[in-house]
């Protein structure tokens, strides 16, 4: 059965797909090139290339007005290649004195979150996938309600208030052990695992915790690499738990709070209604030959980067996927 | 248990963190050594022997300095102070304040600009005027003196008093500067420049129409792109460009949604003839294909590009809105369009556009009333008042970031000049959000050298380019100040948008906004013939929304600072 | 306005606390057993007794701490709803000192000038976010299953990942990009350009100045953003399918679209479904930050939808409570659809949520 994990790869050239199968297995007649597949896959390809092309323009041409003159880049029209090219956005931003620093936590808290997340919401999907637990449902009620309501800014505040947990580092991981959303999903998709596995894991004399440890998750691994991503990249972006616990121990900032002060700062002219403060920000802005979009465009860029490289390491585990019929079988 | 760990965690977090307060200075106090030089407090309270390392809350959108500021230094050197910073950028703030008012801890300095007085209502500041009495405070008391009334609360909240030190506009001395920043209708250089350099006084809004259309007949194109005629956007934030000319246009200074006459009474104007006779004006140049027909659906990047591409040649707004792309055109060497402000009115009405710049109550830096260490905290603000901080937190090092002439006037040389606009030169040499929030001494300083380099003439002068000293010239005036009425004093109440509304006002304010914004387009972009039921529609909205609650707000606004001020 | 505010299915995944889904391993030749099976679930309830908690105490040890967590995290801090009885003013004591108004909040958000406009944005919302949830799944599904067309590895890894980039720029910066679009040609619209260029239109149209376009644009920009973000998820779901399934078929001599509708489609279904239903009580809480920037006087009568609302006269003008009102306004209505969507799905035998 190996042989079925390893899709034959597929080019264009006629050639190769038509060389002698090794393998055992007859193929079937789609995988010979039929007008119908080569109309298909230069449809197909066609399609995904375009398709492509729109949706990484909006990053290639923030990367080149980020790489663009600011006062130049004002001007609008700017595609997917500098104007006037010129350093100086991303020497705004890498002259920020704070910056080295939040970059720093904000990988710590990242790797905490993502750790601690998936640990905990995978325990309790597990719990919470055994149909012989009788508190199955009112437990996973109770989650999924807290998908539709919020207590507003002031009580959660007042709660890690209380908790004495403002100003310190468990503010970011402690009140995000949970995720409700990721652990339906990942309950739902540990119902699926057939019986028998968890069964003969019994027999064999596991218990509960070591079922779920060393049974059930290596079988949720393209899930659960799934789940990570989305709980990194939640993380990653997250600034409003520091502007709000955590805002005045500067240690604990994270590159995207500072990201994010330094975006609105360059955004403060269309925002600020007083004037003083919003002319002054961009006469700042302006002096260095940056300007609010330009300078913009490099925090975006500087912001998003580092978490673009998180997916493809990840894809792996669900690009080849894991076989549980293979597993079982 | 594995299951137990995040109550653990919880558990150990409770007994790791003790509860932290404002920081208070530790250790006990020596005998003061006071510092050579007129930086040092010669009260002995904040003195390098006893250092004092304050909590600050500012609200600013500037970074907090770099680990090395020679500013910072400084401080430390001749008062022994050091600053904590928690820096807010102001589009956090209306969280942050929810939840450091819930919270119950400030720290002991909070600079904010927070116009709906949460942290004044919300008992976070200390009331300042007994403590102003013992006269320990002499530059504090210099600044308040003449306007104690404006700058105090006046609210029912709290009690009254003096709580906040405005950051801005509390003037001394000669008012200077060269930039006009304000309300006008502007106009492109070029367009002038083509009509002869024409006379500008008496300008209505057909005068100004005829220039701009004569030009566009001309010129259709503007470096291959078509030529716009006008602009009226109205961009998220920005509202106020579309619904603010035709108080400006009926010789009202800027009330915000108001105009007041000659006996203070405040009337909305937003439904008024006045109003109307302006739309309709805008409503025949747009089908004269006068005004953008995409000006409605620009947001403020769009906005700023199509002024910085140069192809507007004109537009009502006010100066520091658009000042991005005036910035990107001076950059690029396209002075010719680059803007001049113009003020038209109606038939018989004198122009009053700009005004005299309006002191922010209520805004500053104020001292927190959980603060253990208010008096060293007053002290610290009343030492930045004083001249020499000014100078230095303005000015910079004598020497270092400017040179004294021979006649006492400071001036800069190019190279201190282009330093002072570096980012990162600031962070090291400047305390660019401290500055922000710090009460200023605008105006002269009493040696008569300007506030900041901004306002000293000189400087404005030496940083003119070729073309506009060219263009000064034509009209004979020396800044663009002059090209704008000469501000009068302002009225006792001004200015009427500062007035604290009631929530009932507050909601029919936005209300009246949402109409202007969902209803003016509409009339303006709509054909000439369908102007008059396309205005009904929109002053029958405003029917429904209880104008009256709004205006009886601004009036008792107006009475109040009549009566106190 | 809280990390939690989660709109639409697309931005499902942006809030720090609501990452994403999960495939749902789905072999399509266990479908029958398992319905089999399901119905041997539904056997009469069980009683709770003393023995029975105790025989399950690994499994209560697993859950129950997690579960005193939730409450004391999300549970215990909503007892901040009862601000939307009061005349609230931050500071002003504790919660419990404020001015009690009754139901003053309710009136003032739903009758009147008020009443009138949230009636209106109630629609836009439903509007806005139907059309942005089918659009973005049925988009979703079909870029997911056109990418497991693509043989290649290499290239279909490089398309995943170019397709999930919008996802990290800002709403500021895709409205800017999407206004941009769909201006007129000298203002870089090529939208404008595309369709004059193929003779779809002969003048160029102000798209944005158009109500009825603006539901549309609001999906489209959505789509544009979270399309790839999205189709991760059935990726993943499709990787959990079993290859032999494949394999019988083409045996049997199925055609690539007979697998597709018989093998792929029912292995995700479970997937889509529990998404459905999930994103059914998402359907009032759209993200606020496209009609608010996208939106101008000319459209607005369809562009306000209730989080702009609620920003502009709720969080802008400081009054707390009416947030409040409209939030409790939310979560009944996200209850009431999320039920029904669930019992819908367990009357059809599907997955569901509880």
């Amino acid at each position: 059965m190996a042989d079925t994990l390893a899709p034959e790869p597929v080019t264009l050239r006629p050639s190769r797909a038509e060389a002698p199968q090794t393998k055992s297995r007859s193929r079937s007649p789609q995988k010979k090139w039929t007008a119908e597949r080569i109309v298909f896959t230069t449809l197909n390809t066609t399609f995904l290339i375009v398709l492509a092309g729109l949706m990484v323009y909006p990053l290639l041409n923030t990367l080149a007005i980020s790489f663009n003159n600011g006062q130049d880049a004002v001007r609008g029209g700017i595609g997917i290649w500098p104007r006037v090219f010129s350093l100086q956005n991303y020497s705004v931003v890498f002259h920020m004195s704070t910056l080295y620093q939040a970059f720093f936590m904000s990988v710590l808290k990242t790797i905490v979150v993502v750790a601690t997340n998936l640990f905990f919401t995978s325990m309790l999907a597990y719990a919470l996938s055994r149909k012989e637990f009788i508190f199955r449902r009112s437990i996973t009620l109770i989650f999924v309600l807290t998908l539709y309501f919020d207590a507003g800014l002031i009580p959660n505040y007042l709660l890690i208030k209380d908790l004495g947990m403002l100003n310190t580092f468990q503010a970011y991981w402690v009140p995000t052990i949970i995720s409700a959303f990721n652990l339906i999903l990942l309950r739902t998709y540990m119902k699926s695992i057939p019986d028998e596995i968890v069964e003969s894991a019994r027999i064999d004399g596991a218990g509960e915790f070591r079922t779920w440890w060393q049974i059930i998750m290596p079988l949720c691994k393209p899930t659960l690499a799934v789940i990570g991503l989305f709980v990194a990249v939640g993380s990653w972006n997250s600034w409003l738990d520091t502007l709000l616990y955590n805002s005045n121990e500067q240690w604990l900032s994270t590159l995207q709070y500072e990201l994010q002060k330094l975006l609105s700062s360059s955004m403060a002219t269309g925002i600020n209604g007083g004037g003083q403060a919003g002319g002054a920000a961009a006469a700042a802005a302006g002096a260095q030959g940056t300007t609010p979009i330009a300078l913009r465009s490099a925090i975006t860029m500087v912001a998003a980067v580092p978490i673009l490289f998180v997916y493809p390491f990840l894809q792996k585990h669900f690009v080849s996927g894991v076989m549980i019929g293979s597993v079982k079988g | 248990m594995l299951a137990l760990a995040p109550a653990a965690a919880v558990s150990l977090t409770l007994a790791a963190c003790t509860p932290k307060g404002a920081a208070s200075t530790t250790g006990p106090k020596k005998k003061a050594v006071i510092p050579a030089g007129d930086l040092a407090d010669k009260s002995g309270t904040l003195t390098p022997s006893n250092p004092t390392t304050f909590t600050v809350y500012i609200e600013s959108t500037h970074q907090i300095p770099a680990a090395d500021n020679k500013l910072t230094k400084l401080l430390k050197d001749k008062l022994g102070v050091t600053l904590k910073y928690e820096l807010v950028t102001p589009e956090n703030s209306d969280q942050k304040i929810g939840v450091m008012l819930a919270g119950g801890d400030f720290p002991d300095l909070i600079g904010t600009g927070d116009l709906k007085l949460r942290f004044i209502e919300g008992g976070a500041l200390e009331r300042l005027d007994s403590m102003l009495k013992t006269g320990k405070y002499p530059n504090v008391e210099d600044y308040v003196k003449p306007y104690i009334h404006q700058m105090s609360y006046s609210g029912t909240v709290v009690d009254k008093g003096l709580y906040i030190l405005p950051n801005y506009n509390r003037f001394y001395g000669d008012i200077t500067g060269g930039t006009y920043n304000g309300a006008a209708f502007w106009i492109q250089k070029r367009v002038l420049e083509e009509a002869g350099y024409p006379d500008l006084s008496n300008m209505t809004i057909e005068k100004y129409f005829k220039l701009i259309s004569d030009y566009k007949a001309k010129h259709p194109t503007t470096d291959g792109a078509p030529t716009v005629g006008f602009e009226a956007p109205a961009p998220t934030g920005s509202e106020w460009i579309l619904t603010n000319p035709p108080a400006m246009l009926a010789g009202s200074p800027n009330n915000g949604g108001v105009i007041v006459d000659k006996k203070n009474h405040a009337t909305i104007y937003a439904d008024k003839d006045i109003a109307k006779t302006w739309y309709k004006a805008l409503n025949e140049q747009y089908n004269e294909g006068i005004v953008d027909p995409e000006t409605f659906t620009l947001t403020n990047d769009q906005f700023q590009a199509k002024l910085a591409s140069g192809v507007v040649l004109g537009m009502q707004d006010q100066g520091w809105q658009f000042g991005t792309a005036t910035a990107s055109l001076q950059s690029a060497g396209k002075d010719q369009y680059t803007y001049v402000p113009l003020m038209p009115v109606y038939e018989g009405v004198t122009p009053y556009y700009a005004d005299r710049a309006v002191m922010n109550v209520n805004q500053g830096f104020g001292v927190s009333s959980t603060s253990k260490q208010k008096k060293e905290a007053l002290k610290f603000l009343d030492m930045m008042l004083s001249e020499p901080w000014q100078k230095v937190l303005s000015w910079g090092i004598e020497g270092e970031d400017y040179e004294v002439g021979s006649d006492g006037k400071f001036t800069r040389t190019e190279q201190q000049r282009a330093q002072s606009k570096d980012l990162t030169w600031q962070s090291k040499n400047k305390l660019m959000a401290f500055m922000d929030m710090v009460p200023k001494h605008n105006g002269t300083f009493s040696d008569g050298n300007a506030f900041s380099p901004d306002d000293q003439p000189t400087e404005f002068y030496a940083t003119l380019s070729a073309y506009d000293k060219a263009f000064m010239q034509k009209y004979n005036k020396k800044t663009w100040m002059e090209f704008v009425n000469k501000p009068p004093q302002n009225p006792k109440y001004y200015p009427a948008w500062n007035i604290q509304l009631d929530d009932a006002a507050t909601q029919a304010n936005q209300q009246m906004t949402d109409a202007a914004v969902q209803h003016l387009p509409k009339i303006i972009a709509g054909k000439t013939s369908a102007f008059d039921k396309n205005w009904k529609a929109y002053t029958d909205v405003f029917k429904q929304i209880d104008v009256k609650s709004y205006e009886d707000a601004i009036n008792k606004g107006i009475k109040y600072r009549l009566k106190n001020w | 306005m809280t990390e939690t505010t989660v709109s639409t299915y697309a931005t499902a995944a942006s809030g720090p606390e609501t990452a994403l889904p999960l495939a749902t391993s789905s072999r399509a030749s266990r479908r029958k057993d398992r319905k089999a099976q399901k119905n041997i679930a539904k056997e009469p309830k069980r009683k709770i007794t003393w023995d029975r908690i105790w025989a399950q105490r690994a499994l209560m040890a697993m859950a129950v701490p997690l579960l005193l967590y939730q409450i004391l995290f999300k549970y215990v801090p909503a007892y901040g709803w009862v601000i939307a009885f009061q005349h609230y003013r931050p500071g002003l004591g504790s919660i419990w000192n404020q001015q009690w108004v009754g139901l003053d909040n309710f009136r003032n958000l739903f009758t009147g000038v008020n009443g009138k406009q949230f009636a209106n944005v109630i629609v836009n919302t439903l509007g806005q976010s139907l059309l942005s949830l089918v659009v973005g799944t049925v988009g979703a599904i079909v870029l997911a299953l056109l990418l497991n067309e693509v043989k290649n590895l290499p290239f279909k890894r490089v398309l995943q990942n170019i397709t999930y980039m919008p996802h990290f720029l800002s709403w500021v910066i895709v409205a800017s990009l999407a206004s941009v679009a769909l201006s007129l040609p000298s203002s870089g619209g090529f939208i404008n350009q595309a369709l004059l260029n193929l003779h779809v239109i002969s003048h160029p149209i102000l798209f944005l100045t158009q109500p009825n376009y603006f539901w549309q644009i609001v999906a489209g920009t959505n789509l544009w953003k979270e399309l790839g973000w999205n189709t991760i998820l059935y990726l993943a779901a499709i990787t959990a399918i079993d290859p032999t399934l494949y394999e019988a078929a083409e045996v049997d001599g199925a055609g690539r679209y007979r697998k597709m509708f018989n093998i792929t489609l029912p292995g995700i279904r479970p997937t889509i479904i529990v998404l459905l239903i999930i994103n059914s009580g998402w359907i009032l809480s759209t993200n606020f930050e496209l009609p608010y920037f996208l939106g101008n006087g000319l459209v607005s009568q369809r562009a306000q939808t209730i989080d702009v609302f609620v920003l502009r006269y709720g969080y802008q003008l400081g009054n707390y409570s009416v947030a409040v009102v409209a939030g409790i306004f939310k979560t009944i209505v996200a209850i009431i659809l999320v039920g029904s969507a669930n019992l819908a799905a367990k009357r059809f035998n599907q997955e569901t949520l509880v």
